[in-house]
């Protein structure tokens, strides 16, 4: 993990509706129990422990995934952002962080229910080159309505 | 070959039935798909849309561009569907199925905004769940566990 403990760092959902920003980051992790699992929509859930946590814009919706965790989202864009522990700790999203490289995860849990092909995903093909560069030029004449990763006054923008 | 395959949300609002043959099964790592999942990657699956039934609760869905809309629980928020407009395939997330097991990726997609560190995350170091300390407090997790089983109900 490249964050100092005094680092505060800035983040939030995909339409920009909720913002954060936090500080005190520890035991940045995988989980692949599948609560993680299914309350994000994939193999595992990349979480970091924050000790301060501020919304400053918007706040999460709450599912209460059992009696001890209540897990925090976006109502409007539905980006799951927090895993929180009641009276104990705060996780949130690793990649709903600005900076998610910042946050290598050091540890992995749930390991019983981790998927038999999640050995293999970096070593999964790409594209080829070619295809590559044709979705590129799908892609460079989309208009993206995702918030940018850093605090905004306003959003969304006049642009949009 | 047709086959059947269920899933849905955390909470059980929303639910849906493929009968038909998957397409591709991939994972993509570009800012948006990382962003709309809160994770290192979004895994999708392709389906056909008339192999899909939604049996319960839509989606509700969010416009990320101009071209694609992704749907997710409003009351729980596990995101479902990756969607271009107007195509005859939709993306269902593959950990939102009932077996994930059953959906292995075969493809990456987007490796330019591949986060540090997942190519190493198949050897991280396990965790302490399993320690004796920890078995009171997931105990009482699965005693009140409040996500809806794997199978339609």
């Amino acid at each position: 993990m490249n964050l100092e403990e005094t680092d505060i760092k800035s983040g939030g959902c995909q339409c920009g509706a909720i913002r954060y920003c936090a500080e005190g980051f520890k035991r940045p992790s995988i989980c692949h129990c599948r609560m993680c699992q299914k309350a994000v929509g994939g193999p595992f859930a990349a979480l970091v422990v924050v000790e301060n946590l501020s919304w400053t814009r918007g706040e999460p919706a709450y599912f209460q995934s059992s009696n001890l965790v209540r897990r925090g989202f976006c109502r409007d864009c539905g980006t799951p952002l927090t895993y929180e522990f009641e009276g104990s700790h705060i996780d949130i999203t690793i990649a709903s962080l600005d900076q998610p490289d910042l946050v290598a995860p050091e540890i992995q849990l749930g390991l019983e229910n981790r998927l038999s092909w999640c050995d293999g995903l970096a070593a999964l093909p790409t594209r080829t080159a070619e295809a590559e560069a044709a979705a590129q030029d799908v892609f460079s004449g989309i208009r993206n309505h995702q918030h940018p990763d850093r605090d905004t006054d306003a959003w969304p923008g006049d642009a949009r | 070959m047709t086959e059947t395959y269920t899933g849905g949300c955390q909470c059980g609002a929303v639910r849906f039935r493929i009968e038909g043959t998957l397409g591709e099964a991939s994972i993509c790592h570009c800012r948006m798909c990382q962003k709309a999942f809160g994770n290192f990657f979004a895994p999708l699956v392709d389906a056909r849309h008339e192999d899909l039934t939604w049996t319960r609760e839509r989606p509700s869905y969010y416009a990320s561009s101009d071209l694609v809309d992704r749907g997710f629980c409003s009351r729980c928020g596990t995101p479902l569907v990756f969607a271009y407009r107007d195509y005859p395939l939709i993306g269902l997330a593959i950990g939102a199925f009932d077996e994930p097991g059953r959906v292995p990726v075969t493809k990456q997609h987007w490796k330019r905004d591949k986060i540090s560190g997942f190519d190493t995350l198949h050897a991280l170091p396990g965790g302490p769940e399993d320690d004796p300390e920890f078995a009171d407090v997931i105990a009482e997790i699965d005693a009140s566990n409040h996500q809806h089983p794997d199978h339609d109900t």
